[in-house]
Order: structure tokens, then sequence, then C-alpha cells
């Protein structure tokens, strides 16, 4: 039998056949010279009965029924007496060979199906196998899909937070470098004079909307350097209270209205933590605070110890007119303010305090957030700050 | 000068206000200031203006439903200032009732002569029934159907005569398409601009001396079109 012949014979299945009829011939073949002497009748039943089990195991129930019968055959021609005739002479072995047969069909039958049952299994697995990585991929693709068009509705919106957040500075800038402008060209005719206070009066404008616009720029690259997690706290133990204080001494001016109220427990713990940033957070809420509640209230800030998270809460709060429900967590939004809504709790600045200041927070491992002040008004901003350790690594960056 | 007209600036941004307050006074305009459109109405019930400045996106009542709300109780003019990029809110205010629109950032001097060509067309607009009416190189007699341009009578299909006929009553002014498709067509035509695109064309050959460059009916992009009588 040429390689081919075989290849083909393995192509079609038709090989455990041929090993059901030759194999067991040749194995009878090897067997028959040993008889009667050094091989008996029993250990030729079964060697017979193995080699039907293998035929089954490998190549399932209809090469084993064949292997079966072909065993039984053998049997009787070379192993029961009289040897070379298939006459039986004892009724003893009509027995023998009935059973013999019976098992061979029996075991030839349970094994082809117990390698049946072994492949639909393998079959079985493989299909659950195939559908999770399909439904992983389907799930990826989607979610893929997904981020690319929040991504794209966040870029969008930032693009409208920014187009007015730049031209409402430019425009004043414009209007009032046109007006200068104009008393020039129109120098000496009469009607259009503006007095020096005018003229002061737009150079002020000019110069607050420079700041103003160089402010939102600033923080522009600061969020963008905090979402990319390039920023990187240089962490050190700082003390909360030199940090609220120092907040607390650059927002002195815009603080002078209100009053100030600072309660922080003795011996609070230090934080491993970037005080400078974290002075940010602290003036980006005492800002907010003073500019929404009206002159005169009351701003507290607080401090506790939550002692079993190991973090530090500080809390800043506020009698201002307080924020819907609906709006809390949309204010630690970068392009809040590009919704109308959004507007009616804004005076000015640039609408990225808050962001930055989540940024700052999560960077640190601690949490940002907002609730009703005491009896339902007011605004109650917290955020925490974990102690940290000392072998920590500096995290980059926020989520 | 008891003649000073008054404006009403309304913007949210108080440096905005600021400055417009500044620039106008010194062009010899009585100026008030309102930072949303509830404020707005106020004053114009105490102190009715002449004509009205106001940004669209504002706290509380905004620019469109400002232009609504003095649409409903008058005819002074409305300028709208908007920011590039609020194309559809700016058509939407114009269709509210805006005259006229400045886009930010601008110079001060194209926003004083929109101030002026907006309270020169003021007093015509008002007798808007009238049969007969000139402005610049025009005549329009209502009752025999007729319009001339500088005294030669023009040749006009029926549509093409209200079409014309109606951005000369509203001279100056900027119409969007959706105005002018309801008032010449009627409001199941608002969507129809093609329409308007085509009489837009026919009228330009007949009163234009270059139609590729008009001069009397002038194109705001995506918007509408403003009707230039003095070309």
């Amino acid at each position: 039998m040429t390689f081919a012949r075989l290849n083909s014979l393995v192509r079609e299945g038709k090989l455990g056949f041929w090993v059901a009829v030759g194999g067991l011939a040749t194995f009878t073949l090897l067997l028959a010279p040993f008889m009667p002497g050094r091989v008996n009748t029993t250990t030729a039943a079964l060697a017979l009965l193995l080699l039907v089990l293998l035929i089954a195991t490998r190549w399932g129930s209809r090469p084993a029924v064949v292997a079966s019968v072909a065993a039984v055959l053998y049997f009787n021609y070379f192993f029961l007496p009289p040897v070379g005739t298939f006459t039986i002479a004892d009724p003893e072995n009509w027995v023998a060979l009935f059973a013999f047969l019976v098992t061979a069909l029996v075991v030839g039958q349970l094994s082809a199906r117990a390698k049946q049952r072994a492949e639909e299994a393998e079959a079985g697995r493989r299909e659950i196998e195939r559908l999770y990585r399909e439904s992983q991929e389907v799930f990826e693709r989607a979610s893929q899909a997904e981020a690319l068009r929040r991504s794209e509705q966040l870029k969008s919106a930032l693009l409208d937070a920014v187009t007015h957040d730049l031209r409402t500075p430019l425009t004043a800038i414009k209007a009032s470098a046109t007006t200068l402008l104009e008393e020039l060209r129109a120098d000496g005719e009469g009607a259009f004079r503006l007095s020096l206070e005018d003229r002061r009066e737009m150079l002020e404008v000019i110069d607050e909307e420079t700041d103003r616009l160089n402010g939102f720029i600033g923080s522009m690259v600061e969020l963008a350097r905090l979402e990319a997690g390039a920023f990187i706290l240089p962490r050190r133990w700082g003390d909360v209270e030199e940090i609220v204080a120092a907040a607390l001494q650059r927002a002195e001016r815009v603080t002078q209205a209100h009053r100030l109220e600072v309660a922080l427990p003795p011996e609070l713990p230090l934080v491993r933590a970037d005080e400078r940033a974290l002075a940010e957070v602290v003036y980006t809420l005492v800002d907010n605070a003073c500019k929404y509640a009206p002159a005169g209230s009351r701003v507290r800030i607080s401090g506790s110890v939550l002692a079993v998270a190991e973090q530090i809460q500080v809390t800043v709060e506020d009698e201002g007119p307080g924020i819907p429900p609906e709006l809390r967590d949309k204010v630690f939004d970068r392009f809040f303010r590009a919704t109308p809504e959004a507007k009616k709790l804004r005076r000015s600045g640039s609408g990225l305090g808050l962001a930055i200041a989540r940024g700052i927070v999560e960077a640190h491992g601690g949490r940002i957030w907002l609730e009703p002040g005491a009896h339902g008004r007011g605004t109650r901003v917290h955020f925490t700050v974990p102690f940290g350790a000392d072998d920590e690594v500096a995290e980059t960056g926020a989520q | 000068m008891n003649e000073r007209k008054r404006i009403l600036v309304v913007d949210d941004e108080p440096q905005i206000t600021r400055v417009l307050r500044r620039s106008l006074q010194t062009h010899g305009y009585d100026v008030r200031t309102a930072a949303d459109g509830e404020a707005a109405l106020d004053v114009v019930h105490d102190w009715p203006p002449d004509l009205v400045v106001t940004d669209l996106t504002m706290p509380g009542m905004d620019g469109i439903e400002l232009c609504r709300q003095l649409r409903a109780q008058t005819s002074l003019p409305i300028i709208i200032l908007s920011v590039k990029g609020e194309e559809q809110t700016k058509v939407r205010a114009l269709d509210a009732g805006a005259d006229d629109y400045v886009t930010k950032p601008f110079g001060i001097d194209e926003l004083l002569a929109r101030i002026r060509a907006a309270l020169r067309r003021a007093p015509a607009t008002l007798p808007e029934a009238a049969s007969q009416l000139t402005a610049g190189d025009f005549c329009l007699d209502q009752t025999a159907h007729l319009i001339s341009l500088r005294g030669s009578e023009l040749h006009l299909t029926p549509k093409e005569f209200e079409l014309l006929a109606h951005l000369l009553q509203h001279a100056g002014k900027v119409l969007t398409h959706r105005a002018l498709l309801a008032a010449v067509w009627g409001g199941d035509y608002t969507e129809q601009t093609e329409y308007l695109r085509v009489f837009v064309g026919q009228l330009r050959k007949k009163i234009e001396a270059d139609p590729a460059n008009p001069r009397y009916i002038l194109t705001e992009p995506w918007v509408g079109y403003r009707f230039n009588a003095e070309g």
C-alpha cells in the first residue's frame, strides 16, 4: 500500500476497516504458530478483544463491528479446536465463541461511543471558546466605537466651550481697541471724543481680558497635561493646615467680602501629597464659593480624619444658591459651561477650575464630590486624600 | 440734545456691556445695559429704547426668547451678537424677529454701521400697509402691482413681484430663507430653499447691473438675504 493510497484511505475514513480486517489478520498470524503450546485459547481471545477495543477507540463504531466479526472468524479458525477449520467440535466452545462475539461487539460499541462522546465534548468546548472569542471581539469593537463616539462628543462640546471662552474676551478686547483706534482716526472731527476716563476704562478692559485669556490658556494646558497623565505629582509629606493656609493667602482678594471660617481639627495626620496642587484645589473651591455666594455670607473650610479609610477629608461650604441635583456631577466636567443651564451658575472664570481640581484629587487617589449644605441651602464640596505611605511611587495623572 | 437715540445692550458678560456702554455713549447714544432677557424686558418697559443689541446665549431668558417677546409687543429694531458656530441659533433669532446680526468679535465701526442702518429704517417699517413705498432706487406701488427701478418699470412675474416687494418692505433687514419662503410662498414651503434660489437668481438678472456681483439683493451666507435699496 503506497503512502498516497494510505492518505486517501485516511481521508475517506476507510483506514479503520482495513486495520480491522488486515491488522487483526496480521496479529492472528503472528500469534497462531505459538498455539497450542505457549499461547492458550483464553490469551488469544483476550488479545483479540484488546485489538477490537483499540480499533473502536481509534476509528469508531462501524470498523469496530467489522473488527468484532473478523476477530470471531479468526478466533474460530486459528484458535478454537479443531484448529485450521471453521468447525467447532466441543459444544462448550460454541458458548465461548458466542460469548467472545458478544463481548467483542459490546466492547467495540462502548469504546466507540466513549470516543464519540469525547469528541462531542471537545467540539462543544471549541465552540464555546470560539463563541467567547467572538463575543469578546464584538464587545471590544463596540466599546471602541462607544469610546470614539464619546470622545467625539467631548471634543465638540469642548470646542464649543473653548470657542465661547476665547471669543468672549476677544470681543471685549476688539471692541475696546477699535473704539480707541477710531478715535485716533477721527481726531479733530469734534463730535466723537473719548474722555480720559473712557480711555482708561477701555485700556483696563483690554488689560483684564488679556489676563483672562492667558489664565484660560494656562488652565487648558494644565488640564490637558493632567488628562494625558503626563503630570507627575511630586509628593512629599505635607501638612493640611499649611496647604489650606497657602490657598487662603492666595485667595485673600476674592474672600474679602465673605466671612471666612476655618475649622481644622488639631493634630491632623500628614498626607503624602503634592502640596502646591492640593492648595490649588482648595483655592478653586474657596474662589467658587465666594463667586456664587452673596457678599457677607459665610464660607467655611473644615477637615476631618477618616481613620478606617486612612484618608483626610476637606470640605468647603458656602451659603450660595446651591446647585441643582442634576448638575452636581456635571460641574466637574471641563465642558460643563458649554451647556446653557451652566451659565446660570457662572459669573466669571475659566470654567475649568473644578475639572482641574478633580484631576488633581484623582491623581492623588482621592475623590471629590458635591452635596447641598445644611438645611438644603448652599453647597458643600468635599474631597478626600489618602494619607499615603513613604515607599509609594508617585502616580502619574488622573484616570 | 434731546434727540439722542436710546440703545439697550443685553449681554451677560459684564466686560462687553462695559465697553459697549462707553463706546456707544461717546458716539452720542443713550445706553442702558441688562444681563439677561428678563432684565431687558424690565428696562424696555421703564425706558423704551430705539434699538436693542442683544447677545444670544444668556442665563435665564436667552436672546431668542427675548426677540420673540419684544416682537410680540413692539417693532423696534433688534441686532443680535452671535459667535461664529452659532449659525443655527442665529437663524432662529432672526426668525424670531431680530433684524440683523454682528458676529463676535467685531470692530466697533461695524456695530455702529449696523446700528445706524437699523435706526434709519426703523420708522419706514412701521406703515407696512402703505400702498406706495419708495426706498433707494426702487418705487413700489402695491395697488398697481408695479415696481420701478430708477424710474423704469420692471417686468416681473407675480412671484417675482411678491418676493421683490417683500424685500423692499424690509430693506436693510436680514431675512432668513425660512422667513422669505413663508412670506412669499406660504408656511408649507419653508424648507424649499431651492425655489428661493431660483427666484432670487431671476430677480438679480432683472435688476442687477452685474448679477454675479449683486448690489441690491445681498446674500447672507447660510442665513438668507438682505436687500440694499441704495445699491
